[in-house]
């Protein structure tokens, strides 16, 4: 999957020398150059879309297809609002201390940053970014009728509020599902879980190292967004409450009785190295033909039907998370979404969020999906009536059985906002909890010994 | 006799274990880098394969090409190694030789910057580079550079000046030559191998820095380590580019310590042999 990255200058030529590029671009190029021209769709909202022309902003980003594709549109964004927008590219683990370094010390490097949403606590109870809901309802900024905010997947703009306020706007996201592989189920009569204890069932009955195919894999290397991803799903769904009478409470049995499934199911069923995978690496094995099926973001279908790589293509598909003991299903959900910066003038702050109203429509997210004019699609569009669209609809369920329908329901039905502690302390808690989980995978700990050891941690965290 | 040739054996057999296990990843990535994306992924490892030259092609000529991020890391780097050695030679032979007010202390201070953990820097250095608008620019991250690397290159340089024995530079004053000269013409070139050793552990720091780079740089100016990271995106690990980009980074670095082996070798062992200096 090869991102499709021409440089802003590249766009520009396209757009000033359409004539001498015919014949002699890639036709791409020519693809855009007239979607360049087509700005009518963001006139029809009802706002000054050049009020703040003239300025510049910057925005961080992380190395993503979906990224890719919105930066190549930034010409078309010039056009409309004379605002000059610098992207810059940072990886993911930087991008959250590059932008805690901006934001603490204020100086107001990136207008918005594609932002982590366990951060908005953080963000929110120093008021480092600004709330959102004035932007919304202020008529000059926003056109409601145009933009239709509720049209956004309702889980990721909860996911960016904190107290019903909104800090971030969605831009791209995903949850996860269950992926299986047809072929091997159907040899032996299975069908995906339904319950977690089916699950097992499945893994057991298809794990067969000696042939090179494990049951499963989760993510197992240590880290707030990797196995700390995972087993908070597992732990809401055997009951768990990360907050009991008000206190942070990682132990207990409802944790022990979690972890355990997790650690259980890790080393009986997956392979070992897995307790070092995250999800590009479960993603590779499963395309290898290695796993019989996996819990993990729905966007991984794209790297798992990459031609250029994968050997199962056609023999895949897709299933809800399967339902834990107390019968709740609970994903993983992400999204990267835009805050804006508070540490800039008003101005800026006005461009910022005509940047983010442009990215986030509906218009922008169809432009950098089906509509894409690149080989990459993006799988993570933020917009509930793009996910009802016959021409998007088409284009993901290539992915395999069943890839929409699991998405929307499990995005609908089985997302649960507070599946990870949202507090300001949440960066120390998540990679506390990873390393408990962590040393119980890897033996160094009991399973309530990790746990208590963890709970021992987070108290002080709270208090201060 | 017998009983050498086993020893000898066996200090081969570790070497050689030892030698493996560090080629082996070094190996790994240059294998890596000439397969397809699919061939990365193939078990068992293949060992034969259809070479390609399809992910230096990319990496170098594609869309996310690196070549500018390798222009900056030669320039980062470059910068930095001349002006610390500028500052370090002069500033090492003052600490080993001459006699001035505070000189304990100037020795303690160059020491004492290196004791700070640099993640606990890393935001007081962003605040004034984005006071003085050097943010993403050349002379900020040198700057910044130069602040791990002098001390370092300081401290190597001193030992090496230490161990020249002072009745040499006498000599030298008897016969008339200024401080100066003498610097220039009798120690300097004693300690060839020192200086040579000290250039290359200080352009290697400057090259794999990555932690102050990371937040210190932009768009503009961006390191080779930096935008290496760009191959490991959030939905894949692009592996055989990263590993063609590991490949590239590591090349000038392996010239650098071939180029200079000779020189090193001779500077580590005098550097190792102590106590023959002055007083």
């Amino acid at each position: 999957m090869k991102p499709f990255a021409p440089t802003r200058r590249t766009f520009l030529k396209a757009g000033t020398a359409t004539a001498a590029l015919i014949g002699l671009g890639p036709s791409v190029l020519r693809q855009a150059a007239a979607q360049d021209a087509d700005l009518a769709p963001y006139k029809s909202a009802k706002i000054d879309w050049q009020q703040t022309s003239g300025e510049t902003i910057t925005v961080a980003v992380i190395p993503a297809s979906y990224f890719e594709n919105l930066i190549s549109l930034a010409p078309q964004f010039k056009a409309l609002t004379g605002i000059d927008v610098r992207f810059e590219k940072i990886p993911p683990a930087q991008i959250r201390q590059k932008s805690v370094i901006d934001l603490t010390s204020k100086t107001g490097t990136y207008a918005t940053h594609a932002a982590d949403p366990m951060y908005y606590s953080l963000y929110d109870a120093n008021k480092w970014v600004e709330p959102l809901d004035s932007y919304l309802a202020d008529k000059t900024l926003t056109d409601a009728g145009w933009f239709k905010f509720d049209d956004i997947i309702p889980a990721w703009r909860a996911a960016d509020s904190v107290d019903g306020k909104l800090y971030g706007v969605p831009y791209d996201g995903e949850v996860t599902i269950q992926v299986y592989r047809k072929d091997l189920f159907d040899a032996k009569g299975l069908k995906p879980a339904d319950d977690l204890e089916t699950f097992v069932k499945n893994a057991a009955a298809l794990n067969s190292p000696n042939d090179r195919i494990w049951g499963t894999a989760l993510r197992g290397v240590a880290g707030a967004g990797q196995n700390m991803y995972i087993y908070p799903s597992i732990f809401r769904e055997f009951g768990g409450e990360w907050f009991k009478g008000g206190k942070l409470t990682v132990n207990g049995p409802e944790a022990e009785a979690a972890l355990a499934w997790y650690v259980d199911v890790m080393k009986k069923y997956a392979p070992t190295a897995a307790a070092n995978w995250n999800w590009p690496d479960i993603a590779d094995a499963f395309s290898q033909g290695t796993v019989a099926s996996y819990i993990d973001a729905h966007s991984s279908a794209s790297v798992i039907n990459n031609p250029e790589k994968s050997k199962i293509i056609g023999k895949v598909g897709y299933a809800r998370w399967p339902k834990g003991p107390t019968g709740k299903r609970v994903s993983s959900i992400w999204n990267w979404g835009f805050p804006i910066n508070a540490a800039q003038s008003e101005k800026k702050k006005k461009a910022t969020w005509l940047f983010i109203q442009w990215a986030a429509s509906a218009e922008t997210q169809a432009r950098t999906a089906h509509r894409f004019a690149g080989p990459t699609k993006r799988s993570g569009v933020n917009r509930t009536s793009i996910w009802k669209d016959p021409d998007y609809v088409k284009l993901m369920n290539g992915f395999g059985d069943n890839f929409v329908e699991a998405t929307m329901a499990t995005l609908q039905g089985d997302t649960d906002v507070d599946w990870r502690p949202r507090v300001p302390q949440w960066p120390a808690i998540g990679d506390t909890m990873a390393t408990a989980i962590q040393s119980a995978l890897s033996g160094q700990a009991t399973i309530k010994a990790a746990l208590d050891d963890a709970q021992r941690r987070v108290e002080p965290m709270m208090r201060g | 006799m017998i009983a050498k040739r086993i020893r000898l054996v066996a200090v081969l057999a570790i070497t050689l274990l030892f030698l493996l296990a560090w080629v082996f990843p070094i190996l790994w990535s240059v294998l890596n880098s000439l397969k397809t994306d699919s061939d990365v992924l193939a078990y068992p490892p293949k060992l034969f394969f259809s070479p390609t030259l399809e992910p230096y092609r990319d990496v170098l000529f594609g869309s996310a090409s690196i070549l500018p991020n390798l222009v900056s890391s030669f320039v980062i780097s470059i910068g930095t190694t001349i002006i610390t050695m500028l500052m370090a030679v002069p500033a090492a032979y003052a600490l080993a030789r001459l006699r001035f007010r505070g000189k304990k202390f100037a020795g303690f201070y160059v020491l004492a910057t290196q004791m700070l953990p640099p993640v606990g820097i890393i935001i007081p250095y962003f605040l004034i580079l984005r006071n003085i608008g050097w943010i993403d620019t050349y002379q900020g991250i040198i700057l910044i550079y130069l602040s791990f690397s002098l001390p370092f290159a300081i401290w190597l340089l001193v030992s090496y000046f230490e161990d020249i024995p002072f009745e040499m530079e006498e000599a030298a004053y008897l016969d008339g030559a200024s401080r100066m000269k003498t610097l220039w013409r009798i120690i300097i070139p004693q300690v060839r191998g020192g200086i040579a050793v000290t250039i290359v552990f200080v352009f290697l720091n400057a090259w794999n820095e990555f932690l102050f780079a990371v937040v210190l740089s932009g768009n503009t100016v961006r390191p080779v380590t930096v935008a290496m990271f760009n191959f490991v995106s959030v939905e894949q690990t692009l592996w055989a580019k990263l590993a063609a980009v590991s490949v590239l980074a590591m090349l000038p670095v392996v010239i650098l310590g071939i180029v200079a082996q000779k020189n090193i070798v001779k500077g580590l062992t005098v550097g190792a042999v102590k106590g023959g200096g002055r007083r």
